[in-house]
């Protein structure tokens, strides 16, 4: 299957379609892998056991979940609007699928080297909120609508942020190859040069994932599940699948943007498992991040998500961009990117901290019966 | 443009309407307009169960109300036989009935904590952490009564049985793990951004409207009144103890959380002053009557229970069965005031507010 | 910021310790001594009868009327063998109204009764509820074949 990626048949057809098999099995088997791993993950954070049944350490649970899931029946409300509500799925599935196409996991072996692998990839996960609205739209379920305008609201907002973010790292690389990016950070990986963008990037892909503190459109305590709600078996099972191939290509790409992908620090002359396995681990540090921000953190409000947006990360981001634009333009060296990026850094945690940390609040504590026995000095009668 | 408000009902199966309530919102885009609170889905008729059982019989039916602070219920109901039949409770019976209460009030707010981790937005951390905390206690529960859930321990005049001999070691073992339990949480929830955001300042309750409303409890307490049963009505022997009330100054959603943190530490000091004092002794007084019969009164008795004034209402017109039982339950009033603390806010403050009144519906409907 | 970094610090420490939740169906925690279930009846083994002589005492403290009972004279007392003149002849507990409350235990003067505190006697999910109305061999059929230590208040 893998192999799949770099074998040349000689023909252009040919190729694709095994190209495109080894993605779609690669992000099946990734996003059952992911959805265990998160059930793991959670359940050490929260001291439980999770899964444990199916398979060794409930290794085949996901497995099982997906029969099951496939097995059931495909509800529709009366009311919803047919087409729309039956192709919501898709929209949301197809981008992050496609996304694979551009994404070089070694040296040599991706689907397609995109020239404007960088913008290919922003320009088609941005589509997946059309997905999101056309869900809570045709459901008629007013959680659902409530969702799916949540959800339309969010990913567009965090798209900006999160391309601007991108646009700073490609101003220095000077190029959107992701090949290109990858080799420049030969050296360095760009999260040093670029701290801030690497924060914002984190951030914005957050909220461009769904997840908490930004799982505002599927708030479970909320609206239930959002635009989901009224889904079930397959089609509910697609969306699942699509939140977890987006974690997966939100993470590859952090991983290969800002972590060095597969060239720091061995080289790009390594051979092609070591590769492998440093975008690899790379990627595995991205998503478990991710997934431990997830249990620690609770939810946000829709205002304070939409002012968090346009009022700092956007801002930032500009700070960014315009400092990066300074470095470059006077040709000073690289490491003033670094020095400033992270004063810009601090300086953004400085205010976030500053307008968010309200007075530590303290209670009046009212002694109540200060007459009575010290507990030192009661007689401890009895046992 | 011509804009509807739409009404999104919320409840009976929502999962953070902390069981089977149910409120239909009026919403304009995000904001609340109007909340019409629905009650009554898990009404059991425990008044009218009460009436016809005798006064022993009916203990079992406290229990069911606010099943989250169980020890409390019976408390006030037995203090009110008690305060009818003349019965003297025991000094032993009394300390361990402290003991009991003051845990089940730590195992009910540590529930409190982790149920309100969830209404913001945690998947389930806050909760596991605070159910981790209360299993110790009720591992404590099980060994003293046999029961985890309800308990039916407490008996006009005393208690049911003795407690285990390792009681005392066992509470003494469990207590630092509540504090390091509660420490947990406490980093969890309490200096965290995101939670102090999304509390303060969300669905404040001024003194004078708490009070108009009949606040109790932690509710009361967070708006700035410094009203605790346990001290400015004394029952059972909380004039023995030192502990301090924690008295809010803002009144909001925030506030709450910290004063029921605050009360798990008074009532672990609580626990252990009383574990020192515990006395020998009997646990039901000598001379019993088999059949408890009550002449002709009307009794009012309450505890400060964990959500509030837990109060007990018997008429008897003689006999061995109350004429009338009326339970006042805590949830059921300081659930009046959620639309006045919910309207203008987000539809995610709804949730929040509802959850920091920490109603539990056995006890509202009953 | 440094609440949240507090949060992250206490989920990882968390994540390092033991998980406290146990495999249940495989393995369970042990019930304390005092585990109240569902009650059964007690076997007399020195005599061989039931220790309940069917005195309706229980039937009648029942908060929620889950029991019924029916007496009848001891043939055992007429043979000289057993000092109880009357005995159980039928008796059945629902256990699906049967609210735990322990009443029957407390008014019981001849310890014939106890709470079930084993496991058995929580996991009794039937298919029919007509099947957790038990009737006296099953009631007796756990203490008889010494499967409970049952615990008896004083």
């Amino acid at each position: 299957m893998m192999l799949a990626l770099t074998y040349d048949v000689g023909n252009i057809w040919l190729d694709s379609l095994l190209g495109l098999l080894a993605i779609i099995v690669l992000m099946t088997v990734g996003a059952l892998a992911l959805i265990w791993l998160e059930r793991k993950v959670s359940a050490r954070i929260q001291m439980r056991l999770g899964p444990m049944r199916v398979g060794p350490y409930g290794l085949l649970q996901t497995l099982a979940d997906a029969v099951k899931l496939v097995g059931k029946e495909d509800m529709r409300p009366r009311s919803a609007d047919r087409w729309v509500f039956e192709l919501a799925p898709f929209v949301v599935f197809v981008p992050a699928f496609v996304a694979f196409v551009a994404i070089p996991f070694t040296r040599d072996w991706a689907v397609a080297f995109l020239d404007l692998g960088l913008f290919f990839i922003v320009a088609v996960t941005g589509l997946s909120f059309v997905g999101f609205l056309m869900a809570g739209w045709a459901s008629d379920n007013k959680y659902a609508l409530l969702g799916g305008l949540r959800a339309a609201a969010q990913l567009i907002s965090y798209e900006i942020p999160m391309v601007l973010s991108l646009i700073a790292v490609t101003m220095i690389v000077g190029s959107l190859n992701l090949s290109d990016i990858v080799i420049y950070q030969g050296r360095v990986p760009l999260f040093v040069w670029q701290p801030l963008a690497f924060f914002i990037f984190i951030v914005a892909a957050l909220a461009e994932l769904e997840r908490q503190p930004f799982d505002i459109p599927t708030a479970e305590s909320e609206v239930v599940g959002g635009p989901f709600i009224e889904y079930s078996g397959i089609r509910w099972s697609i969306f699942y699948l699509a939140s977890y191939t987006n974690l997966i290509v939100y993470s590859l790409l952090g991983a290969l943007v800002f972590l060095g992908g597969w060239d720091w620090p061995l080289g790009r002359e390594a051979g092609l498992w070591l590769q492998v396995l440093l975008t690899f681990g790379k990627t595995m540090f991205l998503i478990l991040l991710f997934m431990w921000v997830r249990f620690a953190m609770p939810r946000l409000r829709i205002d304070q998500l939409m002012s968090y947006c346009w009022k700092v990360l956007i801002p930032l981001a500009f700070l960014q961009i315009f400092l990066n634009g300074l470095v470059l333009v006077y040709g000073w060296p690289d490491f003033t990117l670094l020095l400033t990026s992270g004063a810009g850094l601090l300086l953004a945690g400085y205010i976030v901290d500053r307008t968010v940390r309200a007075d530590p609040r303290t209670l009046r504590m009212v002694p109540a019966n200060p007459g009575a026995a010290e507990p030192a000095a009661a007689d401890s009668a009895g046992s | 443009m011509e804009t509807v408000d739409i009404n999104v009902n919320m409840g009976p199966q929502h999962p953070s309407t902390h069981g089977v309530f149910r409120m239909v919102l009026t919403i304009d885009g995000e904001r609340v307009m109007d909340v019409e609170p629905h009650i009554g889905y898990m009404h059991r008729g425990a008044e009218k169960l009460s009436e016809e059982m005798d006064y022993r019989q009916a203990i079992g039916y406290q229990d069911r109300t606010d099943y989250l602070a169980q020890f409390m219920n019976e408390q006030a109901y037995c203090m009110a036989v008690e305060k009818l039949l003349d019965i003297e409770v025991p000094e032993r019976a009394e300390y361990i009935r402290v003991i009991l209460c003051e845990l089940n009030r730590i195992a009910s707010h540590f529930m409190f904590l982790g149920a309100f981790g969830i209404d913001l937005g945690h998947f389930g951390t806050s909760f596991t952490y605070g159910f981790r905390e209360r299993e110790h206690i009720q591992d404590i529960f099980e060994e003293v009564t046999g029961e985890r859930l309800m308990y039916s321990y407490f008996r006009p005049g005393g208690l049911v049985w003795d407690v285990p001999d390792n009681f005392v070691q066992r509470v003494r073992d469990v207590l630092p793990k509540s504090r390091q339990g509660l420490q947990d949480l406490d980093m969890l929830l309490t200096g965290n951004e995101i939670v102090s955001v999304r509390s303060r300042g969300v669905g404040v309750m001024s003194a004078e409207d708490a009070v108009s409303w009949g606040l109790s409890g932690p509710l009361l307490r967070a708006a700035g009144v410094e009203w605790d049963l346990r001290r400015d009505k004394p029952y059972s022997i909380y004039d023995r103890f030192q502990y301090d009330i924690p008295v809010g100054t803002h009144g909001d959603v925030y506030d709450r959380y910290l004063v029921r943190v605050e009360e798990v530490r008074q009532s672990i000091r609580i626990v252990e002053q009383a574990l020192d004092q515990l006395p020998d002794g009997p646990i039901m007084p000598e001379k019993m009557p088999r059949k408890l019969r009550g002449p002709e009164a009307e009794i009012y008795s309450a505890v400060e229970g964990a959500r509030g004034e837990y109060g007990i209402y018997l008429v008897s017109k003689g006999g061995d069965k109350p004429y009338r039982l009326k339970m006042r339950s805590p949830s059921f009033c300081n659930l009046s005031a959620l639309r006045d603390m919910t309207i203008g806010n987000y539809v995610a403050d709804a949730v929040a507010i509802l959850g920091s009144i920490d109603i539990v519906l056995g006890c509202v409907d009953r | 910021m440094l609440g949240i970094l507090k949060s992250m610090y206490v989920t990882m420490n968390a994540m390092m310790r033991k998980p406290v939740t146990i495999h249940y169906p495989d393995h369970h925690r042990d019930v304390p001594q005092r585990d109240r279930a569902f009650p059964i009846l007690l076997w007399d083994k020195e005599v061989d009868e039931p220790f309940c002589t069917g005195c309706h005492a229980c039937e009648r403290a029942c908060p929620v009327e889950c029991m019924t009972v029916v007496m009848k004279d001891n043939p055992l007392h007429a043979d000289g063998k057993s000092e109880r003149r009357k005995i159980v002849d039928q008796f059945w507990i629902d256990y699906g109204r049967c609210m735990r409350c322990n009443i029957c235990v407390e008014v019981c003067n001849f310890e014939a009764i106890a709470m079930n505190n084993t496991w058995a006697g929580h996991e009794l999910s039937k298919f029919d509820r007509n099947d957790l109305v038990l009737d006296l061999d099953q009631l007796l059929s756990q203490h008889k074949q010494g499967k409970i230590d049952a615990w008896v208040p004083e």
